[in-house]
């Protein structure tokens, strides 16, 4: 069990497993930012996919259901706020934290009120089975890699393959590049025929709803156990923003960057394992203060949001009108 | 080829009258409460009786019925100065989201002054001490963001926005770490735990018939009158208002836009440490999460006021009443938590989020155009 490779492998395993869900809503909130968007609900919209999700997936026993309703649901989310900025002009910021507010509001009162007829997961026997790891074959037998990488559950992957996607979608088809365009200048998008009002509310759903997935990712990972106390999604929202920022708002960056988030965030946890594994060359990491791991995701962003906006390079992802609502009679 | 044009456009109208704007928030927490009302009765809860409780903050009845208005004025009084502090900010069109962690900070000098010089002051000078820390560790904390947008053209929704956790989990070191330098901790408890303030460390309170009134209340409704004077009959108040309206113009006038954004920022994140100062000499205590979200509810109220200072002062309490009474109310409900209240909270800004739209802009109807 102490064997130092089994510690590192297991360490490397759960960067992938804990904190993928981080990319689901990093990949969703880019799609809403290249829209011109800045949705800082993620939290909120996640907590709503990821209970209503878990509800429905456990009432139908199966992981599809669970993943069309935590989408539909948290798409609900971005159809609120698109109707809210996009039609009726409100502040994005002051929607966005609204969103948030209420989300998780919802989150603990349909927790709360369900109560003792809450269900289990176990009960569910193919959602269970839905979320059991996938061994892919041959890939998943080598050494140490096998069980990092190719070795998770269906969710992992799926997250991995929507954030290539959405990379190629936003990089090399029509509609992509026209969403940018709407991101960047909407009124010269506007003029040139581009239907502002429908891309923005198109993508704003489908960021939303690709949250929600994450959402329900979190939920079955803590294996559906409400707590009063806590919400599963536990900050991920809020570290989902920071990783957009980090990862230059390209979505094949950001599946890097929830590897690097994510080595933090689990490092809090297994540097004493690793500590105890390697006293040599990491004997030092059990001195660290756990709080510096949590705190380093959002350290590393804001330093990348400072030196990106003192050297004003010309390859930053950040689309020029994000946050700006677009009103069509002032163009 | 056929001209289609939409059968209506919108176009800006000068701000609704304020009678209208009223009967709007009226409306919005009407609705909101029908909501509410619709999911308490699923949840197999009366909602009038929820109400009543909630509304009346469990006071009525209550064995130390002062005892509940005091903790009331404790959760008003930070939320009210965060929210003014926000309005400020938010004039200006700087999206200080920043609350939370410049609350924290303020908090945490405060705690600091308070652990350090301990016994060695008088009550009245070490409580000011710790306004003074407060409120200076709070303004350094927002003003070096403001410097960096003036300077760099940082995005300061999003830096304000990380240096919320950063504060957070600095200030979670201190509550979980326990070794001899740290000085914040209770040397007689094994586990880490926040030590109590020295006596003199506490705020003051003034004996009114039952009620041990809270000096700190006084302190909050002062700032209020001096920031709405500040504001409207100010030279720098007049200031902060065209940066907000248009900084070019600000330019063109001649004034130091910069100048201006970092004052006035320093003074908002200022006074959001003096809340933290506040608070935490009011518990007696630090805590590893002391803000009670009243940086993220701050900016609700701001926006529920539109950032004016009478409203403002309405609004805090309301939603005060909301939080305080939820947490009441479901003491009687194990099925609903103090959590109903944000979700109360976020129907009531979604409606007036939408109503505004109706106070700012008109539909008209399109005219055909080039009918023969």
């Amino acid at each position: 069990m102490n064997d130092p490779v089994n510690v590192l492998t297991l360490f490397l395993f759960n960067i992938v497993l804990v904190n993928i869900p981080l990319l689901y809503g990093t990949v969703g909130e880019i799609v809403v930012e290249k829209a011109g968007s800045l949705d800082l609900g993620v939290e909120g919209t996640m907590a709503v996919g990821a209970i209503f999700g878990y509800l429905a997936g456990c009432a139908a026993n199966s992981i599809l259901v669970g993943l069309a309703v935590s989408f539909l649901t948290a798409g609900l989310c971005g159809l609120l706020f698109a109707l809210l900025t996009v039609s009726l002009q409100a502040n994005q910021n002051v929607t966005g934290l609204t969103i948030t507010t209420f989300g998780l509001g919802l989150y603990f009162f349909v927790g709360k009120g369900i109560g003792e007829r809450w269900p289990a997961m176990t009960a569910a026997d193919s959602l269970v089975k839905g979320y059991s790891a996938l061994e892919i074959p041959g890939l998943s037998k080598l050494p140490v890699i096998g069980k990092v990488l190719f070795s998770h559950n269906v969710l992992v992957y799926l997250g991995v393959v929507i954030a290539v996607l959405v990379w190629w979608y936003l990089g090399f088809t029509k509609t992509g590049l026209r969403l940018r365009a709407v991101g960047e200048n909407p009124a010269a998008a506007d003029s040139v025929g581009v239907n502002t009002l429908l891309y923005k509310y198109v993508h704003l759903i489908a960021g939303s709803g690709i949250m929600g997935l994450g959402g329900f990712y979190m939920a079955l990972y803590m294996s559906g156990s409400f707590e009063g106390s806590n919400c599963w999604i536990n900050g991920y929202g809020w570290i989902a923003i920071a990783l957009v920022i980090f990862a230059n708002w390209n979505p094949v960056l950001a599946i890097l960057g929830t590897l690097v988030f994510g080595f933090f965030n689990t490092l809090q946890i297994y540097a004493g394992a690793l500590a105890g594994a390697f006293p040599g060359p990491l004997g030092w990491l059990s001195a660290v203060p756990p709080q510096l791991y949590k705190a380093l995701p959002f350290l590393i962003t804001a330093i990348v949001l400072v030196a990106s906006s003192v050297r004003k390079r010309e390859g930053s992802g950040q689309p020029a009108a994000l946050g700006l609502n677009y009103f069509r009679e002032e163009r | 080829m056929k001209n289609r044009q939409p059968l209506f456009h919108v176009v800006k109208r000068d701000h609704a009258g304020p009678g209208q704007q009223v009967l709007a928030y009226v409306a919005a927490v009407a609705l909101a409460l029908a909501v509410g009302a619709v999911l308490l009765k699923v949840q197999g809860v009366e909602p009038l009786t929820f109400y009543r409780q909630m509304l009346t903050m469990g006071i009525p009845g209550s064995r130390y019925p002062w005892r509940a208005v005091e903790n009331f004025i404790r959760l008003f009084v930070p939320l009210l100065i965060t929210s003014m502090a926000l309005a400020l900010a938010f004039k200006m069109r700087f999206w200080n989201i920043g609350g939370e962690g410049q609350f924290i900070m303020g908090a945490f000098w405060a705690g600091f002054a308070a652990m350090k010089l301990g016994d060695s002051l008088p009550q009245p000078a070490m409580v000011l001490v710790m306004a003074l820390c407060g409120a200076a560790g709070g303004g350094l904390y927002g003003v070096f963001v403001a410097a960096l947008k003036v300077r760099f053209g940082t995005n300061e929704t999003l830096l304000t926005l990380m240096l919320n956790y950063v504060a957070l989990y600095f200030l979670q070191f201190f509550a979980e770490t326990k070794t001899d330098w740290n000085f914040f901790l209770d040397p007689a408890s094994a586990r880490p735990k926040f030590a109590k303030f020295p006596e003199s460390a506490q705020m003051m309170t003034v004996p009114a018939g039952p009620l041990n009134l809270n000096l700190s209340l006084v302190a909050a409704i002062a700032i209020c009158v001096i920031l709405y004077i500040y504001l409207n009959y100010t030279k720098r108040g007049y200031e902060i208002a065209v940066v907000g309206d248009s900084p070019n113009t600000a330019r063109y006038a001649g004034m130091k836009v910069g100048r201006i954004v970092i004052r006035t920022i320093f003074l908002s994140a200022a006074l959001i440490g003096l809340a933290g100062a506040f608070h935490v000499s009011s518990a007696g205590i630090l805590s590893a999460s002391p803000t009670n979200d009243v940086g993220w509810t701050g900016i609700v109220v701001a926006w529920l006021a539109k950032l004016n200072t009478a409203g403002i002062v309405a609004a805090s309490l309301l939603i005060t009443v909301l939080q305080f009474g939820c947490q009441a109310a479901s003491a009687t409900y194990p099925s609903i938590d103090a959590n109903f209240a944000n979700l109360l909270q976020g129907v009531i800004l979604f409606i007036v989020l939408a109503a505004d739209f109706f106070t700012r802009f008109r539909l008209v109807r399109t005219r055909k155009e080039g009918a023969k």
